[in-house]
């Protein structure tokens, strides 16, 4: 068989649940006597396996296999959890990932020795009576042909999706039953006492499959009975109370949809476990169906749930399309390209005073608008997707490190562009290490200071305004302003009395500067000096801005600030002499129009006072060495007045264009770097704007 | 700068370059790295950039970065006048725009007429993969594109 084809997929999907593997195992750590989630990231190792085996990758599942093994020790609760387990457990999920990565990439399988995993494993499975391991909590191994011989008796038909589910849920613990409802004879309105059947189930319980479906009870394609399987909580008797009291409902049957499924799995059974079972049970009910969605009435034409999940709730997951990012790109482009025309027909319309085609322009510009927000929507990617690979890495880390502390992760919801999202993982790793490593103390330097041994380190998203706030907080034992100026004096970035003169929050912010590294002690961790200059200038070319707070011995609070969308963004066009620059609208507070006179200098720096407070002034002019074509000789000075957090500067330009969307473009490798310039973009007259960096020229 | 010798001498025998003229020497591109040619259009200031980097300019809405060949080249400037062209050239993914005072056409080099670039030693060797010569006495320079922008470093 030719597998290329399906290369793809299969590393898409294993990584998934590598990850999935990841998560469980660190949930599995916190929560050693949690063995129900061993039987979700069962199904994960059994589902690389399968995929592995079809591509002919013998290794990878054998391996994969091992590690099986070993779960459902786990599973039945033949071994417990411990730190030489998970260990394993962890180095083979890396080795796994090493060797998928592998063959993705053209590469041969082996290209990590797993003969000492596998032996391992193996020896952690044999060292407890190995598997005789009952069939009883059947994992989606069960059989793909053992559908066939279904018991004949029985009046519904299990899928290996359904048995998977129903097994998932009996194994958590609630109870599975298989309801069959009879409605009386003389009934008018079938579909309807169906309709209350299934919401009294619905609010019992979560029902997962229906013969006849949903669709068809609604329809009323069935004759006096259906039957249903359900998952709750509940007893026996109260879902029967409850369904006796819908009116022309004549019986209920329940019964246990695990035993059944038992029953059916041993086929020499089948005949007598199921006589009684089927009362007068029309024919029509017999045919067997694919799992019906979870909701009755809402997705008519669902397909079956690829992938039952653990919690049934999940089976609800709507209908999506993997997309190629690059086709993603190609529309934001094109996308860019329209808001471009747009701007170039309003300016035509303007200056010819076209009424017809500006008013025609205004419809289209609601259309754009719209399509923009929708593109944009399609691009954004929850941060979740970054930060799920972070509790492993500070887990181990925090091994190597002699740490002792508890990750909250919060905000994983919260979308970013996917440009971003690519982007901002090295950014918030570092920031991560370097909490651990410079934030943190040991457990027992924190126990001598009358803190916990348990340090807390946080990473949270949430939403600003317009921005996306990342925040990597830690209860350590802060940064001291003070060998943060000693240090920078020391390395001759600041000389002694400008240290002196910054407070300590623009002291601490020092770190941010180019080969600033406080570390005692070079770490293999972080303290090389290419740290948080790198995170900064990151952060910077992704449009954001980096800022610290902290407090001794209580910790720091880093915080990433980014813009919700990189690519089309409101600004305000500016003129210096001939030449045209863009101010993204978020960092602006305000302009005004001053006089030569409003300028005030101190110490030798221009100031202007504005409603009491000091700012300095930029002159774009002389900072972007702008060419002189001709003298300003207006008295009327224009201040643009921006904002980076506190910080407030006044940018004295030649004339004010106007504000106007703009569709961002980098500046490409040959120009990357550059300082004050983040960008430029194409203006309605097909001439290039610089957009300016705000932060850089303050 | 071998690299472009190699496809040179070792593939085809022949080697077709677009050939274009900066003051009065006549200079070359592989014409497998030449996407277009343009005219002169509004070229925008990059404040900061290198001094060979003369702007930027709007090529169907993206953004191309333009050098001054000549003054990359240690040329002496020239006004532009109206052959001035616009050569917009390919290395890997970067596209850039280079200046050059007129182009001359496509020329097929043959492999034996192409002299490697040590013969003709200045400072400017490592942007110069060799010379071809065609006709009697007509002397194209060919050169080296990945030496020309590439440079990462030299450019910040």
């Amino acid at each position: 068989m030719d597998t290329n084809q399906y290369m793809e997929m299969f590393l898409e999907e294993s990584r998934e649940h590598l990850q999935s593997l990841n998560d469980g195992l660190l949930a599995l750590e916190n929560d050693p006597e949690e063995v129900s989630v061993v039987n979700d990231i069962f199904r994960n190792a059994h589902t690389i396996k399968g995929m592995s085996a079809t591509m002919g990758f013998t290794k990878i599942a054998e391996l994969t296999h091992d590690m099986e093994n070993v779960f459902d020790l786990l599973r039945t609760e033949k071994m417990k959890v411990n730190e030489d387990i998970m260990d394993t457990l962890f180095k083979t999920i890396d080795s796994l990932e090493q060797m998928i990565e592998s063959v993705g990439s053209g590469g041969p399988e082996d290209v990590v020795d797993i003969t000492g995993f596998a032996s391992k494993l193996s020896a952690l499975a044999s060292g407890k009576t190995v598997a005789e391991a009952e069939p009883a909590p059947a994992p989606a191994a069960a059989a793909p042909a053992a559908a066939a011989p279904a018991a004949a008796g029985s009046s519904i038909e299990y899928s290996d999706t359904d048995k998977d589910v129903i097994m998932e849920a009996a194994n958590g613990g609630m109870h599975v039953y298989h309801v069959k409802v009879t409605l009386a004879d003389n009934c008018v309105l079938k579909s309807a006492r169906s309709y209350m059947v299934m919401n009294a189930l619905d609010q019992l319980g979560e029902v997962v499959k229906s013969v006849p479906p949903a669709e068809d009870l609604e329809q009323e394609k069935f004759e006096q009975s259906f039957d249903v399987v359900t998952v709750t909580d509940s007893e026996m008797k109260a879902i029967e109370d409850s369904i006796l009291s819908i009116s022309e409902v004549e019986s209920v049957e329940i019964k246990d949809a695990v035993e059944e499924i038992k029953a059916a799995a041993a086929p020499a059974e089948a005949p007598a476990a199921a006589p009684a079972a089927a009362a007068p049970t029309a024919p029509a009910a017999n045919v067997p169906v694919p799992a019906a969605p979870v909701a009755p009435a809402a997705q008519p034409s669902a397909p079956p749930a690829k992938k039952p999940a653990a919690d049934a709730k999940k089976l609800k997951s709507g209908q999506s399309v993997r997309v190629d990012i690059e086709k993603l790109d190609t529309l934001m482009n094109l996308m860019g390209e329209l808001v471009i025309n747009k701007v170039r027909l309003e300016q035509i319309g303007t200056t010819h005073r076209l009424t017809e085609l500006t008013e025609t322009l205004e419809q289209m510009d609601r259309v754009t608008t719209d399509l923009q927000t929708v593109v944009m929507k399609v691009r954004m990617v929850p941060v979740g997707q970054v930060f799920n690979r972070f509790p492993r890495m500070v887990r181990d880390l925090a091994k190597e490190l002699g740490k002792e502390l508890n990750l909250t992760i919060e905000g994983e919801e919260t979308e970013l562009d996917r440009t971003v999202i690519d982007e901002i993982g090295d950014p918030i790793m570092h920031l991560l290490r370097n909490s651990l490593d410079h934030g943190l103390e040991h457990p027992d330097d924190r126990e001598a200071k009358g803190k916990p041994r348990i340090g807390e380190v946080g990473l949270i998203a949430r939403h600003e305004g317009n921005n996306v706030v990342i925040m990597v907080t830690d209860d350590g034992k802060g940064i001291d302003a003070d060998v943060i100026r000693r240090k920078a004096v020391e390395k001759g970035m600041i000389s002694e009395d400008e240290a002196n003169s910054l407070d300590d929050a623009d002291a601490v912010r020092l770190i941010f500067l180019p080969g600033f590294s406080t570390a005692e002690v070079v770490t293999d961790v972080s303290g090389r000096g290419v740290g948080m200059d790198v995170v900064r200038s990151k952060i910077e070319t992704l449009g954001g801005h980096v800022d610290v707070e902290t407090k001794i011995d209580e910790g720091s609070v880093f915080k990433i600030k980014l813009p919700l969308t990189l690519a089309i963004i409101q600004a305000l066009l500016v003129k210096v002499q001939e030449e045209m620059y863009a101010i993204p609208l978020g960092s602006i507070d305000s302009t005004i129009n001053i006089t030569q006179e409003d300028i005030k200098t101190v110490r030798n720096k221009e100031v202007i006072v504005l409603r009491g407070q000091i700012i300095p002034i930029i002159r774009l002019g002389d900072i972007l060495n702008v060419p002189r074509v001709h003298e300003t000789d207006s008295d009327d000075i224009f201040v643009v007045v921006v904002h980076i957090g506190e910080r407030k500067a006044g940018i004295v330009v030649d004339n004010l264009i106007g504000q106007q969307e703009i569709v961002i473009k980098t500046l490409g490798k040959l120009l990357a770097g550059l300082k004050v310039i983040s960008g430029a973009t194409v203006l309605g007259d097909g001439r290039v704007a610089m957009i300016l960096d705000v932060s850089a020229l303050m | 700068m071998a690299k472009e010798l190699m496809t040179v001498t070792e593939g085809e025998t022949q080697v077709q370059v677009v050939a274009f003229k900066l003051r009065r020497e006549e200079y070359g591109f592989n014409i497998l790295n030449v996407k277009e040619i343009k005219g002169l259009t509004d070229i925008t200031r990059v404040p900061f950039a290198s001094d060979f980097i003369k702007g930027v300019i709007n090529l169907r809405g993206s953004v191309l970065p333009v050098i001054d060949l000549k003054k990359r080249l240690g040329l002496q400037d020239m006004e532009y006048t109206d052959d001035t062209r616009i050569v917009v050239v390919r290395e890997d993914d970067l596209e850039v725009g280079m200046i050059v005072d007129a182009v001359t056409g496509v020329i097929t080099l043959n492999g034996e007429h192409i002299d490697a670039a040590k013969s003709v030693d200045n400072e400017n060797s490592r942007f110069i993969t060799g010379v071809g010569k065609v006709e009697e006495e007509r002397l194209i320079i060919l050169l080296n594109l990945e030496a020309i922008i590439g440079l990462q470093d030299e450019i910040k």
